[in-house]
């Protein structure tokens, strides 16, 4: 206990970790509140850049930029009516009517205090289940695991986009170009066509960049010549009162997105929306109705969205599956760090774990400080014009993608996955399935032989391993429920049991 | 079934590409180990590309229910208007340039012109104002990244090692 304390106050006491840690969550909120930014996109590029640094200092900054750019989207959300980030999107539906109204500077003060609010809350479930799950992990089976990545990356695909084939289909391409290259176990080429250049694979961090960075840069050039709208604000720190009567509303949205953060595949994008239409229900008479400016409908989504950080380190440090997108571009990280994120971390490297609560928490601290402070700077940098930003987003990615190995070759996987990203988010795929498919699918692949080889080949005894074994069942049904969901004959059930109950 | 929105442009083949990219990638996993084995290691491969082509056949399914899209002139301009207009077209080959030169002229100079170069296509401001910005921006990187974070930028081979 007292070692946990030692690493946990690393952060806190050493300087330079402190100023990596502030400096990383003030330039979150203003990445995550630049519309046209986003914090995958910043950690990505992040990642590159301190990839030779000591795991802390890397994980420092890293901390700070998630959960300010979590907080950040919500600040445009109100002032703009432009989430800056997907998490954002609830927000504006409550936080721009209020800006309308004048009382923008409140809106964000309410949202600061109720951001860091559901972060304390995030980050306490992380310091306490992760290590009752992480115990609990050492008993899980490779089928186990081919189970949680598969349910990953359809929880993801299911969530988000337009539809449930598009996230199969793009968590399955992200499979195949995590496949490229020398197979770990048999060293056989996999979809190398020969060449040298293929056989150490794709390198993740260029198709992160690319799909976060690149793709991104060309759909914002679509919204070259949205105006910059000028907000007046002058009150900002929130009134007692509000935060008091929101309290156990911010409290019931933490908990959903600390689950939801928690779950595999899944973030605080959709946690704030849950938590929104929790909101919507549980709130009996708003004094102001909801989508003209109601604060439970701003309070809600905003908590759970920084809740879901401290949640989505969850799975990502007890079993190596990533929470959310950004957890997933941090398990790269922790690879290129020469860490093994899995249920030996918290064993073999308790300070690492204690470190990333200490730093999530110093990250959170300052949130609050920098969410209070400084509003006047803020609303002259979130005018800067589109045309400026993107091409330094190209810059910034070459630059990112080359200082990763030096080799020139990664840059044009970039530029391809950057090209491809587009199309794909314009027809209404998302690229997150994509990157979960990436750092997931050789896990998938090994575990799924060792489970293979375990039941010596036999596919009836590889099945009945599925269903015989406690953790294994639970997860086949899981599994098999969320696959059932998504097919007509769900729906046809579901209508069924309604008429009868009606 | 009226609500269901118009196709996009270009979305029909795109979907058809998805399923003809997850069946060449299927042939490829089967080229690996075949049906040799349980165990081997194509079957994975093999299991994912025949989820792209499953679930493309889905999307090409689900693309071809909606409504035709909307508009005139051929589909193939539709798309180029909505999905590839000019601006697009000269940043994309801007970028091209730009990593073409990368390794040749060195990140200082090549990010400085490619730099210029958007700025002053995209902003539209006068020429000075543009260089000036550029001049910033590209100090701002260098010190941020090549100062304080350390990483090492491209060097140009035909511009020396000045930078």
């Amino acid at each position: 206990m007292v070692e946990a304390l030692g690493h946990f106050a690393i952060v806190w006491l050493d300087p330079w970790l402190l100023f990596l840690t502030a400096a990383g969550t003030l330039a979150g909120i203003y990445v995550g509140a630049i519309p046209g930014l986003s914090v995958t996109m910043a950690t990505s590029i992040l990642i590159s850049f301190t990839f030779k640094w000591p795991v802390n200092d890397a994980l420092a900054l890293i901390a700070g930029v998630f959960m300010g750019g979590v907080y950040g989207g919500s600040r445009t959300a109100i002032l703009l009516n432009i989430p800056g980030a997907p998490s954002a999107i609830a927000t504006a539906i409550e936080g721009y009517p209020l800006a309308r109204r004048g009382e923008a500077g409140e809106a964000i003060g309410l949202t600061t205090v109720m951001s860091v609010i559901g972060g304390f809350v995030g980050i306490l479930a992380l310091a306490m289940f992760a290590p009752v799950i992480s115990d609990f992990a050492i008993m899980f089976q490779s089928r186990d695991y081919l189970l949680l990545g598969l349910i990953g990356i359809l929880l993801v695909g299911t969530l988000s986009g337009e539809s449930f084939a598009k996230g199969v289909f793009a968590g399955a391409l992200g499979v195949l170009i995590g496949m490229v290259g020398l197979d770990p176990m048999t060293a056989e080429g996999r979809f190398t066509f020969d060449t040298i250049t293929l056989m150490g694979g794709i390198p993740y961090v260029a198709a992160m960049i690319g799909f976060f960075g690149v793709s991104e840069a060309l759909v914002q050039l679509h919204n070259l010549d949205l105006p910059a709208v000028r907000q007046k604000i002058d009150r900002i720190i929130p009134r007692m009162a509000d935060v008091k009567k929101h309290f156990w509303l911010a409290m019931r949205a933490s908990g959903i997105g600390t689950v939801i953060g928690a779950l595999p595949g899944t973030g605080g994008d959709i946690a704030a929306l849950l938590a929104y239409d929790h909101a919507k229900r549980s709130t009996k008479d708003p004094e102001v109705p909801f989508g003209e400016g109601a604060k439970e409908g701003l309070v809600a989504p905003e908590a759970a969205n920084n809740a879901a950080v401290g949640g989505a380190f969850i799975p990502m440090l007890t079993l190596g599956i990533p929470g959310d997108a950004v957890t997933a571009v941090i398990i790269g990280a922790l690879f290129i760090h020469g860490l093994k994120p899995g249920p030996l971390l918290l064993t073999e490297t308790p300070h690492l774990f204690w470190f990333v609560v200490g730093s999530l928490t110093l990250a959170n601290v300052c949130l609050l400080i920098f969410g209070l402070t400084g509003i006047k700077v803020f609303t002259k940098i979130v005018e800067c014009p589109r045309a400026i930003l993107i091409p330094l987003i190209i810059v910034l990615s070459a630059v990112g993608t080359y200082a990763i190995q030096n080799n020139p070759v990664d840059i044009y996987w970039m530029l391809l996955f950057g090209v491809i990203g587009y199309f794909m988010k314009t027809y209404g795929f998302q690229v997150g399935p994509v990157i979960l498919g990436v750092i997931l699918g050789p896990m998938m692949d090994s575990n799924y032989r060792r489970a293979m080889m375990g039941a010596r080949g036999d596919v009836g005894t590889f099945l009945w391993n599925f269903v015989s074994h406690p953790i294994s069942l639970a997860l086949t049904l899981g599994f098999l429920a969320m696959l059932l969901s998504q097919t007509p004959l769900w729906r046809l059930a579901l209508k069924k049991v309604r008429r009868r109950g009606a | 079934m009226s609500s269901k929105p118009a196709r996009r442009p270009g979305e029909t083949a795109f979907a058809v590409l998805c399923v003809v990219f997850g069946l060449v990638a299927f042939w490829h996993a089967y080229g690996i180990s075949g049906f040799t084995g349980l165990s081997t290691p194509g079957v994975f491969p093999m299991l994912a590309t025949g989820a792209m082509v499953v679930s493309g056949l889905f999307i090409l399914a689900g693309t071809l229910r909606r409504p035709a899209e909307p508009g005139d002139g051929n589909a193939a301009g539709r798309f180029v208007r909505a999905f590839l207009p000019l601006r697009h077209c000269v940043l994309l080959v801007l970028m091209l340039a730009y990593l073409a030169a990368l390794p040749l002229l060195g990140f200082v100079v090549a990010s400085a012109l490619f730099l210029f170069a958007a700025f002053q296509y995209l902003w539209r401001r006068n020429v000075l104002v543009t260089l000036v910005l550029s001049a910033v921006a590209l100090a701002a990187i260098y010190v941020v990244f090549r100062i304080v974070f350390q990483v090492v930028l491209p060097q140009g081979s035909l511009v020396g090692r000045l930078f």
